[in-house]
């Protein structure tokens, strides 16, 4: 290749990083050293276990070495990671006036029906490829634990319609699906490509009557325009956007968002995100709730997009909205995963050697009006 | 039990035969104390066949007249048992090649008595390592000379593993021979050179200086990422805890292990 030289010179990864470098050092100052070394460095996976499957992996695993971090929390046997709780009043630079609900120190709804193991904390094990039992059905389904933090939050309760904006390849949609309570699931996708994928994964983990058109709908929309199909329809809606997904930047030169041709793409996510997250808004009913997920760990793309679409919403659509603290959640998964501190709004997993998961933002907010 | 004047019956009359003119007595003469004379005695009769006795009073002598004291004597054998199996020329000829590659008395000595093996070593492979040095890696003679009386076992390395850590710290970490003599790079080994220089890169406090020799962070010098205990290290250098660089050697060394898996597989095809 002609380019090979010039290629080699500033590939993708290396853009990311010095990108990174000059933006994280700032926002996350002294924890940056940290976040970094952890990022350029193998991740850990969880196993979302199951529920369809007829093996009984669990023990298997168990004896692995490995736990259910969400059932079994161990809560008071570590030293908290956290460094400062309460800083969370800091901010009053936007003229977004936030009201947190109270339910801070209350313990929050966690479905009994989603486990996803982990192996201990500076273990580096790796999980095996999850194998079919007798039905061809997978058993576990390997992602970033803190992915399930997102689906565990939007809190989804028996009979709720639940909408995932964007669902490919499926990982979340999947843990939702685990909870067994969902009555109606749209799950839609942009990309034919990915749609395809995601269809894939829901036949080799969920047995075909869970997947009749009675309970479940796939699309490949434009979830920008989901406000104009259907709006204030969902009690829960997921918003996991496209991002510039970190970890993948900086490790990966295929199919990389700081490819010098993909400039623009990536200077508009910002505002390809705030759209997407209105239209779950517009989705939602009032009195329904809305989580905004992001795998990326800037502001730009994460809090700052949450605070345009609050006040976009209230502007545009009269729509009031209301943050919803995620801070019980974050109290009961601090010996699994490392939180950023002083978030003022949403809640945020930062990598770390020890426990290499996410980087996870996620922001929950309820539909007022 | 037996008095402990009586002779060990592991040390048998049958060696002391072996070796005319070596008894405790002659032992005691040259100026060893009782209990050194008796470990002199018992390792030359752990040395196999009856070589290691021949030569026993010329590398006596040898060291005496390098002018090591007893006590540094019978230390250095019990080190090295080897040693009463070379030849009185070999052990000459090795040493006047050391002084001929420019270590001067004292640190001669020191060196023997530090890393005795070196007198187990041939003269042409102390002479071809000292080459290397010279004309692979570009250090002066006086460097590599100081690279031998500061790390005396890089005779025994792997040239090509010894080439490999040189363009590492020198292409990778952009440090001159200066700097690598100066902090006696070639006392640790590579695995760890690279383990803690890798750490500090992936936090972002060192990088590899572009063509013009220059980085736009400052690099922490060589000397406080060898010269420094594992927690001085931490805390100071790297600015982690205990526990990130305990997983991070983990981790690393398994991307080493697929590495080479890789290297391995392409190699085949
Ligand atoms: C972070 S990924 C989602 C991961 C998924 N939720 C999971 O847990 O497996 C973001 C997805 O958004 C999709 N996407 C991008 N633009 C979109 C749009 N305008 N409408 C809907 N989906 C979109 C991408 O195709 C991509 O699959």
């Amino acid at each position: 290749e002609k380019w090979a030289a010039t290629h080699a010179k500033h590939p993708p990864t290396r853009l990311a990083l010095h990108h990174f470098d000059a933006t994280y050092s700032v926002q996350l100052g002294k924890l940056w050293p940290s976040v970094r070394v952890a990022m350029l460095s193998e991740r850990k996976y969880g196993a979302l276990l199951n529920n369809f499957c007829h093996d009984a992996v669990l023990v298997d695993l168990q004896a692995k070495g490995c736990r259910d971090f969400i059932t079994n929390r161990e809560e008071d046997a570590m030293p908290s990671l956290e460094q400062n709780s309460e800083t969370q009043a800091q901010d009053e630079s936007s003229d977004v006036s936030l009201k947190k609900s109270d339910i801070d120190g209350r313990q929050i709804n966690l479905s009994p029906n989603i486990k996803c193991l982990v192996f201990p904390r500076g273990d580096v094990t790796r999980f095996k490829p999850a194998r079919p039992d007798a039905y061809g059905l997978l058993s576990y389904y390997l992602m970033d634990a803190a992915s399930v933090l997102p689906c565990l939050a939007l809190d989804v309760q028996e009979g709720h319609n639940v909408l995932d904006l964007c669902a490919a390849p499926g990982g979340k949609t999947l843990s939702l699906l685990q909870t067994q309570s969902i009555r109606f699931l749209c799950v839609n996708d942009t990309s034919v490509s990915r749609t395809m994928r995601l269809r894939k994964v829901l036949h080799s983990y969920v047995p075909k009557q869970f997947l009749t058109d009675e309970k479940l709908r796939i699309t490949s929309f434009d979830g920008t325009k989901w406000g104009d199909i259907e709006r204030s329809t969902f009690d829960r809606v997921l918003v996991d956007v496209p991002c510039t997904t970190d970890r993948h930047s900086l490790t990966e030169d295929d199919n990389n968002i700081f490819n010098k041709i993909r400039v623009g793409e990536r200077r508009r996510l910002p505002q390809l995100q705030l759209e997407l997250l209105l239209a779950g808004i517009e989705a939602a009913c009032p009195g329904g709730e809305i989580l905004y997920s992001t795998c990326t760990l800037s502001q730009n793309q994460n809090q700052g997009v949450v605070e345009q679409a609050i006040c976009l919403a209230r502007e545009n659509h009269g729509i009031q909205l209301e943050a919803v603290s995620l801070r019980p959640l974050t109290q009961m998964f601090r010996n699994t995963f490392h939180f950023a501190p002083g978030l003022h709004l949403g809640e945020m997993v930062i990598p770390h050697l020890a426990a290499n998961f996410g980087p996870i933002y996620m922001c929950k907010l309820k539909r007022l009006t | 039990h037996q008095s402990t004047s009586q002779p060990n019956h592991e040390v048998s009359p049958v060696t002391t035969k072996v070796v005319p003119g070596l008894s405790l007595r002659s032992l005691i003469d040259m100026g060893f104390t009782d209990t050194q004379a008796k470990q002199i005695f018992e390792s030359v009769s752990s040395v196999r066949g009856g070589s290691a006795a021949k030569h026993i009073l010329s590398t006596l002598t040898v060291l005496f007249v390098l002018g090591l004291n007893p006590s540094s004597v019978q230390k250095l054998l019990e080190k090295c048992p080897e040693l009463y199996t070379v030849k009185e020329a070999q052990l000459q000829q090795r040493i006047s090649n050391l002084r001929k590659l420019g270590l001067v008395e004292g640190s001669l000595q020191r060196m023997v008595a530090h890393y005795p093996k070196i007198l187990t070593v041939p003269v042409k492979t102390v002479k071809n390592v000292v080459a290397f040095l010279k004309e692979r890696c570009l250090f002066t003679s006086q460097q590599a000379s100081d690279i031998l009386r500061d790390s005396p076992a890089v005779v025994l390395e792997n040239l090509d593993q010894l080439e490999y850590k040189f363009q590492y710290v020198y292409f990778r970490m952009g440090v001159k021979q200066s700097e690598m003599v100066k902090f006696r790079l070639f006392r640790f080994p590579l695995d760890e050179v690279r383990c803690r220089h890798i750490f500090l890169e992936r936090r972002g406090f060192y990088q590899t200086p572009d063509k013009k020799g220059q980085t736009t962070i400052i690099n922490p010098k060589l000397d406080s990422i060898l010269n420094n205990d594992l927690d001085t290290f931490l805390t100071h250098v790297a600015q982690a805890t205990a526990e990130e660089f305990d997983v991070f050697q983990k981790l690393l060394a398994r991307e080493w292990k697929e590495e080479e898996l890789q290297q391995g597989k392409i190699e085949a095809e």
